[in-house]
């Protein structure tokens, strides 16, 4: 049904399309000049027909289509030239073009770049894309520059605190954001408990976040999309670039397979906080291990201009040890092949093979208490995905997606002496199936519509014993399934849809709703993330989490584009949301389904962004004002409260200035409500100790949140062969102590009486220095 | 196995963090004059104690308001009822009894014009084998010493426990509250730590006599433990949000009644 229907659809388009003007096609692939990567985003635009324009794909590659004649084509991105090339077109036409990066071309970022007005003319909204040189300049803690912790400053996307890079987006909570690396899903993007992220920035061209108006081919997570591209490696001269910081160090190396053809990229990195541990006098401490390690690669082959394949994967380790007592490890690896296949000018194909992993083990080594146990969650996902441009006022997209979970909660192997029994929890198999359409419609010059559909299939599948389990956590009903078999299966529906009208050439409104489902959920009893925080999928008992979001926004550029404002209001409902029952044991439970409750959520805010984008100094405020609430039966008398993630207020400062070609400096400024906590309105004496008593969930605030950061990058002298950087910053300029917890307990100094402490982490400055080498 | 999550957050924060804690004043609500119930009934011959008292708001002294006057009684599962008379205000206490092992045991609590019931099965006597201590693993430079409490968990049935620690007869402010979920019908050895986050210099030391109650509980008693067990765990690494107890009296109170065994032992700390 749904195949004829997208039969006589396209067929409508192509029709339609035929009766029109005597059109042709432009297309190809944009690369950067010296390097060779190809550039994502990088816009295309006629300058003879102002409503004529695209952008280039994931993969560099664009598609025009526009009536016979002679034009001017200009090609831009962002920090590079500019190019125009006149066009004279009578048939199909394939332009292929490198653009030369300016800091190539030694000269400081300061010049006005071509203005263009991309936010304003598309129909797209609620989406952030970073470019790798902002990323470079935000300072961060401890000098490792992250992807994460830069997100966090934008509007709508609210950091989950001190020593924790999970990200809450619009009120979502963090297990609601689908990361992906090339394709594949990152379960869990933090390193070291959230002080790093998983992503060296080092290795990644492009970040794209979607928080509302989610395109069609997106789906899997409630509350955003973070799209992150590796580099695909130069291929024109090899290059090798590093950087030895305080407490990591990167390498990484890249150069051509076959000159202009293929190339590879390999990047690492290594922490080594434990060589801090050595100067402990505590033996224990002395003797532990505490670092990450991450490697990315890549590798690509272009066998023509229609056809090419590209390899990459990412792998990570956290590896703790205490000793000889006790230890752990944990990390994602992820696999993606992708076939890039351009059929004509008009239908570009992408098919994918994505492997995805996440895995923990703890060992103790303690004789009588000795035992390992283990977990982990294993992704296959089969992906294709077309683009086809019918005439120049639709741009489809449709493909499907097969994706096969595997999630192994628990397995706990002992000997005979210790103390624990072996013991392993079933696996759990399922698919997660989708097929999407979506259309890209200019409808006039003013307006353009994005909409689209979504199909997601969810199979819970055999073997295994499932149970059902009642209200009070009691097995209602339990059955076998054999090895294949459908256990239960959810289908759902997500209409996506955008608009965008354009007021004229400075300023446009734009609206969006979207659907969207998740089947695969994060289950955690402790406040901050856990490296042993537990995935569960849809099942008898947990149905599908459903959120419906509506946002509008007014988009304003001034200056000739120098600078972006940008104003978004956003609802979103929240279905078939999970939390635990008090005193819930998840750890190796097989029963753990048994101790969820489920309930509803809401969130609502308003977003303001205004940018600077470019010159001597640029930067953004971002403010957020929002609420998020929740509602359980079993919580806070069935009403709303707010939800961990809830901040009302939430500003962010960027500033980058140039102060001359080889210094710049940068700063930061974060303001941000507390988290809403639960604590205590009253005490009492239980067992011999005192116990506190409670009233509503999370009716109290930890205090408000801030911190300036700076960072300063001194370049080297121009050498012919290498370059050289150095980079300072300081985390915490006013040493703002951010409670991390607080804890109630007796007092130790007056007798008879309670007190609350609060802990925070980074009470002081934190400098850094990095040193950073290219040649 | 939890203890190995707050080992790992442990290891992490003790180097890198400057983890400063200070005392803070914070405006804390009042919902207190509610109603507390601690009953227990054990399986050793003497009185037995059901304590009734108010909460207090947490800027008050740990004094804590008796309820007097109350009719209380706990009755057998044979429907012989045992009065318990107010000793002194708030505490209530029967004459000399001793429960036994799979007895189901119901106190009845009235007071005001409300009337208060909870259930508790008494279970089957598990030894306290040994108790036995050694350098513990952290701080090694402060020579603290580590309690370890060894007991043969029977195979098949499930078992909940509750330790109770005195050091020097102080009681340690820490919850212990396992059941055999990891370890059923195993010799067991569980480390009993002791951390205070007020004292780095609290625990145990050489010399020490180290008394540990152990008490065979029931699930319901061992849920409302280990509940404030996590909720105790509160500090880096971030505990669960604290929520009361699932308490086992009906209509809810604050508090449990608890029929359990009981037995001690105790060693001084080489």
């Amino acid at each position: 049904m749904t195949k004829s229907l997208l039969s006589v659809f396209l067929f409508s388009l192509i029709t339609l399309s035929a009766f029109a003007q005597k059109r042709h096609i432009i297309s190809g692939t944009i690369k950067d000049a010296s390097t060779g990567e190809t550039l994502i985003g990088a816009t295309i635009r006629v300058k003879e027909l102002s409503s004529v324009g695209t952008a280039t794909n994931n993969y560099g590659f664009y598609s025009l289509s526009v009536p016979d004649g002679n034009y001017t084509l200009l090609f831009t991105y962002i920090g590079y030239e500019t190019i125009s090339r006149p066009v004279s077109i009578q048939h199909d036409q394939a332009i292929n073009l490198a653009l030369s990066s300016k800091s190539d071309l030694q000269e400081v970022v300061i010049s006005a770049n071509r203005p263009n007005n991309d936010q304003i003319a598309s129909p797209q909204m609620g989406v952030e894309r970073l470019n790798m040189t902002q990323i470079n300049q935000v300072p961060v803690v401890l000098g490792e520059k992250d992807i994460l912790k830069t997100i966090t400053l934008m509007p709508g996307v609210k950091s989950g605190g001190e020593g924790n890079s999970g990200f809450y987006v619009r009120g979502g909570a963090s297990d609601q954001n689908l990361i992906m690396l090339d394709e594949a899903t990152v379960y869990n993007a933090s390193h070291l408990f959230g002080f790093f992220s998983t992503f060296n920035s080092d290795a990644i061209k492009d970040v794209s976040l979607y928080k509302g108006g989610m395109p069609a081919e997106y789906g899997g997570r409630l509350s955003s999309v973070l799209d992150i591209k590796m580099n695909d490696g130069n291929n024109k001269d090899f290059t090798v670039q590093g950087g030895l910081g305080l407490i990591a160090s990167r390498l990484k190396v890249e150069g051509p397979l076959v000159k202009d053809k293929g190339s590879f990229m390999i990047s690492a990195r290594r922490t080594y906080i434990d060589f801090f541990l050595k100067a402990s006098k505590d033996s224990t401490i002395k003797g532990s291990k505490l670092y990450f390690y991450d490697v990315n690669a890549k590798a690509n082959y272009h066998f023509d201009d229609h056809n090419a394949i590209f390899l990459s994967g990412y792998f990570g380790k956290d590896v703790l040890g205490l000793k000889n007592l006790f230890g752990t490890n944990w990390g994602n690896s992820t696999g993606t092949v992708r076939f890039n296949h351009i059929f004509s000018s008009k239908l570009f194909s992408n098919t994918s093979v994505v492997f995805s992993n996440y895995n923990y083990a703890i060992q103790s080594f303690l004789s009588d208490n000795s035992f390992k146990a283990t977990s982990q969650i294993t992704d296959f996902n089969l992906k294709e995905d077309l683009q086809y441009t019918v005439g120049n006022n639709h741009r489809l997209k449709f493909g499907v997606n097969i994706l096969h979970h595997s999630i192994a909660p628990g397995n706990i192997t002992t000997d005979a002496s210790s103390s624990f029994n072996a013991k392993s929890i079933e696996k759990r198999y399922g698919y997660e199936n989708a097929a999407y359409v979506s259309d890209d419609w200019k409808v006039s010059d003013k307006l353009t519509i994005l909409y689209g559909l979504r199909l997601s299939a969810f199979s819970l599948i055999g073997p295994g014993t499932f149970k059902t389990y009642d209200a009070a956590g009691k097995v209602a009903d339990s059955a076998s399934y054999a090895s294949g078999a459908s256990v239960k299966s959810y289908f759902n529906l997500e209409p996506r849809f955008s608009a965008g009208y354009q007021l004229n050439d400075a300023s446009s409104v734009k609206v969006s709703y979207n659907r969207n489902t998740q089947n695969i959920h994060l289950l955690t009893n402790s406040t901050t993330s856990s490296p042993t925080d537990l995935y569960v999928m849809s099942s008898n008992n947990i149905k599908p989490e459903i959120a419906d979001q509506v946002s509008a926004g007014w988009f304003r550029n001034f200056k000739d584009n120098l600078f972006e404002f940008s104003a978004e209001l956003y609802y979103k409902w929240l279905q078939n949301q999970i939390d635990y029952k008090d005193g819930a044991q998840l750890i190796a439970n097989q029963d753990v389904e048994s101790q969820l409750t489920y309930g509803s959520g809401r969130a609502y805010g308003l977003e303001l962004f205004l940018k600077k984008k470019y010159g001597r100094f640029n930067g953004w405020i971002g403010y957020t004002l929002s609420r998020t609430e929740n509602k359980f039966a079993a919580i806070n008398e069935g009403k709303y409260y707010p939800a961990r993630q809830d901040r009302t207020h939430d500003l962010s400062v960027v500033g980058i200035y140039q102060l001359t070609k080889r210094w710049s400096f940068s700063g930061s400024f974060i303001y941000q409500t507390g988290s809403a906590v639960t604590y205590p309105t009253g005490k009492y004496n239980v067992g011999g100790l005192t116990t506190f008593s409670y009233s509503e969930r999370n009716g109290y605030r930890k205090p408000a949140n801030n911190r300036l950061d700076i960072g300063a990058t001194l370049e080297g002298k121009q050498h012919k062969r290498y370059h050289s950087s150095w980079t300072f910053s300081i985390y915490n300029v006013y040493a703002h102590r951010d409670p991390y917890s607080i804890t109630f307990r007796d007092s130790k100094t007056i007798p008879n009486t309670t007190e609350a402490a609060e802990t925070s982490i980074f009470a002081t400055q934190i400098p850094s220095i990095t040193w950073n080498f290219k040649f | 196995m939890k203890t190995f999550k707050s080992y790992i957050i442990l290891l992490f924060l003790l180097p890198v963090i400057c983890s400063c804690t200070k005392v803070v004043n914070l405006n804390l609500g009042n919902n207190t004059g509610k109603l507390v119930i601690e009953g227990n009934l054990t399986n050793v011959f003497g009185a037995q104690v059901v304590k009734l008292s108010e909460n207090v708001p947490f800027s008050n002294t740990n004094t804590y308001p008796p309820v007097t006057g109350a009719s209380v009684m706990v009755a057998d599962a044979a429907g012989i009822s045992y009065p318990f008379t107010e000793t002194t205000p708030g505490t209530y206490t029967a004459n000399p009894l001793a429960g036994i092992s799979g007895g189901k045991y119901t106190m009845t609590v009235v007071t005001g014009s409300k009337t208060y019931t909870a259930s508790s099965v008494m279970q089957a006597v598990i030894a306290l084998d040994s108790l036995s201590s050694r350098d513990d693993d952290f701080n090694t430079s402060k020579h603290k010493k580590l309690v370890t409490v060894h007991y043969q968990d029977p195979a098949g049935v499930v078992n909940q426990y509750r330790f109770v620690m005195f050091v020097n007869k102080v009681q340690v402010k820490s919850i212990y509250a396992f059941n055999d979920d990891f370890n059923d019908g195993r010799a067991v050895a569980i480390d009993l730590r002791v951390n205070d986050s007020g004292d780095r210099d609290f625990g145990i030391y050489a010399g020490d006599t180290v008394t540990v109650e152990m008490q065979c509980i029931d699930k319901p008693i061992y849920t409302y433990w280990y509940t404030l067990m996590q909720q105790g765990d509160n500090g880096p690494g971030g505990g669960v949000t604290p929520a009361d107890p699932p308490t086992n009296i009906t209509p809810t109170s604050l508090g449990y009644f608890s029929a359990h065994t009981t037995q001690s032992r105790t060693i001084v700390v080489k």
